[in-house]
């Protein structure tokens, strides 16, 4: 295991300008170097935003997941600071991809909200996220049984996400539906490296702000220790 | 199996002395259907099709409400801590609870359903539509069974329930509208709604009975 | 066509604008942890070298 807490150790040396040159690559990509689609114009280099976002938003909740597991497994809670911190950003990514889905559909579509299946299937997984940060946050941070509890909430999410999904998709393909943005798998070359780039790009965005926020949320943690510890010696 | 009985005979006679509870619930679901009909007018007949609709909801809220409600008493008197403390399965405790609680719950859709029937005349006493409900009721017991247990004791998490729950239940509210729905002759469909309730069904009650007692090793 | 470009812009503004706030927002709260951290252990380190303050100590 040594490797990995090396490579572990490495992680703010290589992760930020990885990272930067990555997303500068995904810019220049998506505004410049990528052809220009017919029927949408250029809104539809949205797409290098939102469909990597909605990825990494299902990365971070598969994150979420597996440290919530172990919170149950271990009960350590660091793996409580990892669910956490992995969290919050799923929310911001589940954000843009919401957000650029909007903006992206009102040229095309003309209005901003279609109740088309994948938007709405990620604004459920966006309240999902919002329920369990809701739950973290009405109890303290060291609160181990709040954290067993919050846990449960983010396994059962997480499990449900193929039914939500699932679900919505064959109400949503009862309904007539307009000429949609869909991800067509008939995209030229040069779109897809785009967009391979963009998802790459975003993924390692990703992962550096769930690192940045575990460690942030750990250092609270220890904070709350320290307190308990300052009372207990200065009360003596 | 005895465990499974004992518990579950102590948590209807606590649903029973606790009825004060169920029946606010059972007011807050009929006061719904009123609400609704006030709202949409659904005496007329092209209103119809949100008849599936209107009950659903007002199951899931008077369901989750109820949820959040009942398990208060028991973590404010610690008897809850007490009887995990007790050589008891922690999974016998879950479905004792789940079992008292699809009850009391089953009690309230059906005279809805009766209320529902005579106010909107339209057969909903069908045993494919009751199927339905007791399917989807399952459905949503379990989880709502599952995090009101758990957050117990904490009075934000009470309210926080609703909000917990609901987006987990969206498949099952979909599945469940649409099913009954089709039943009713009111619109059809091509996807399998039966089919993915019970699914939802199944996985809600294994998951949660499986994660339940993790949850609560102390 | 313009119009559209507008919304492409808004949707890279939004990404730009939601990461650096993100980002400002976290570097503020890593600050403000760090800070109280340092704090709290050179109470401790104070508490554990001289023994239990003195009532009526400043701290």
């Amino acid at each position: 295991m040594n490797l990995a807490r090396r490579v572990y150790a490495l992680r703010w040396v290589a992760l930020p300008p990885l990272t930067g040159a990555g997303v500068l690559a995904m810019l220049v990509g998506a505004v410049v170097a990528a052809p220009r689609e017919l029927v949408e114009g250029d809104v539809q280099r949205l797409m290098y935003i939102h469909v990597p976002s909605a990825q990494a938003m299902y990365l971070a909740f598969g994150v979420v997941f597996v440290a919530s597991v172990m919170v149950l497994w271990k009960r350590d809670m660091r793996w409580d600071a990892a669910a956490r911190g992995a969290a919050t950003v799923g929310v911001l990514f589940t954000g843009f991809a919401l957000v650029t889905g909007m903006l992206w559909g009102k040229p095309t579509w003309g209005v901003y909200w279609q109740w088309d299946a994948r938007l709405t299937s990620t604004l459920v997984l966006f309240l999902v996220y919002t329920a369990y940060l809701l739950a973290r946050a009405v109890s303290d941070p060291s609160d181990e049984q709040a954290a067993r509890y919050s846990a449960v909430y983010a396994i059962v999410g997480f499990l449900d996400v193929p039914l939500i999904v699932m679900s919505v998709r064959w109400w949503r393909t009862l309904h007539p539906q307009p000429i949609v943005a869909r991800l067509d798998p008939q995209l030229p070359d040069s779109m897809l490296a785009v967009l391979g780039i963009s998802t790459l790009a975003i993924f390692l965005l990703a992962a550096w702000l769930i690192l940045l926020r575990t460690d942030t949320e750990r250092l609270g943690q220890r904070l709350l220790g320290l307190r308990a510890d300052v009372d207990r010696r200065e009360e003596a | 199996m005895n465990a499974f009985l004992a518990v579950l005979e102590k948590d209807l006679r606590l649903a029973w002395r606790d009825r004060a509870g169920w029946l606010t619930a059972a007011a807050f679901a009929a006061i719904s259907i009123l609400t609704y009909s006030f709202a949409f007018d659904l005496a007329t007949s092209d209103v119809r099709p949100l008849l599936p609709g209107v009950l659903w909801t007002t199951f899931l809220f008077a369901g989750v409400f109820a949820a959040g409600a009942g398990f208060q008493r028991e973590g404010e008197e610690g008897t809850f801590d007490a009887l995990l403390l007790s050589p008891v399965s922690p999974t016998a405790i879950f479905l004792g609870k789940l079992a008292a609680t699809l009850a009391a719950l089953v009690v309230i859709e059906f005279a809805l359903l009766i209320a529902a029937t005579i106010l909107f005349d339209e057969p909903l006493l069908t045993p494919e539509l009751v199927a339905i409900v007791m399917l989807g009721t399952a459905g949503y017991a379990s989880l709502t069974t599952l995090l009101g247990t758990l957050g117990s004791g904490h009075r934000a998490r009470a309210v926080l329930l609703p909000v917990m729950a609901l987006p987990l239940l969206v498949p099952m509210l979909i599945a469940a509208v649409r099913a009954t729905g089709e039943t009713l002759g009111l619109f059809g469909g091509d996807a399998p709604w039966v089919l993915l309730l019970g699914v939802f069904a199944a996985w809600s009650t294994l998951t949660a009975a499986l994660l339940f007692p993790l949850a609560v090793e102390r | 066509m313009d119009g559209e470009l507008g919304y492409l812009f808004a949707g890279f503004a939004v990404f730009w604008a939601g990461l650096f706030v993100y980002l400002l927002l976290l570097q503020a709260r890593i600050r403000h942890l760090t800070r109280e951290v340092d704090r709290l252990e050179e109470r401790l380190a104070e508490a554990d070298g001289s023994g239990p303050p003195p009532a009526g100590s400043p701290r």
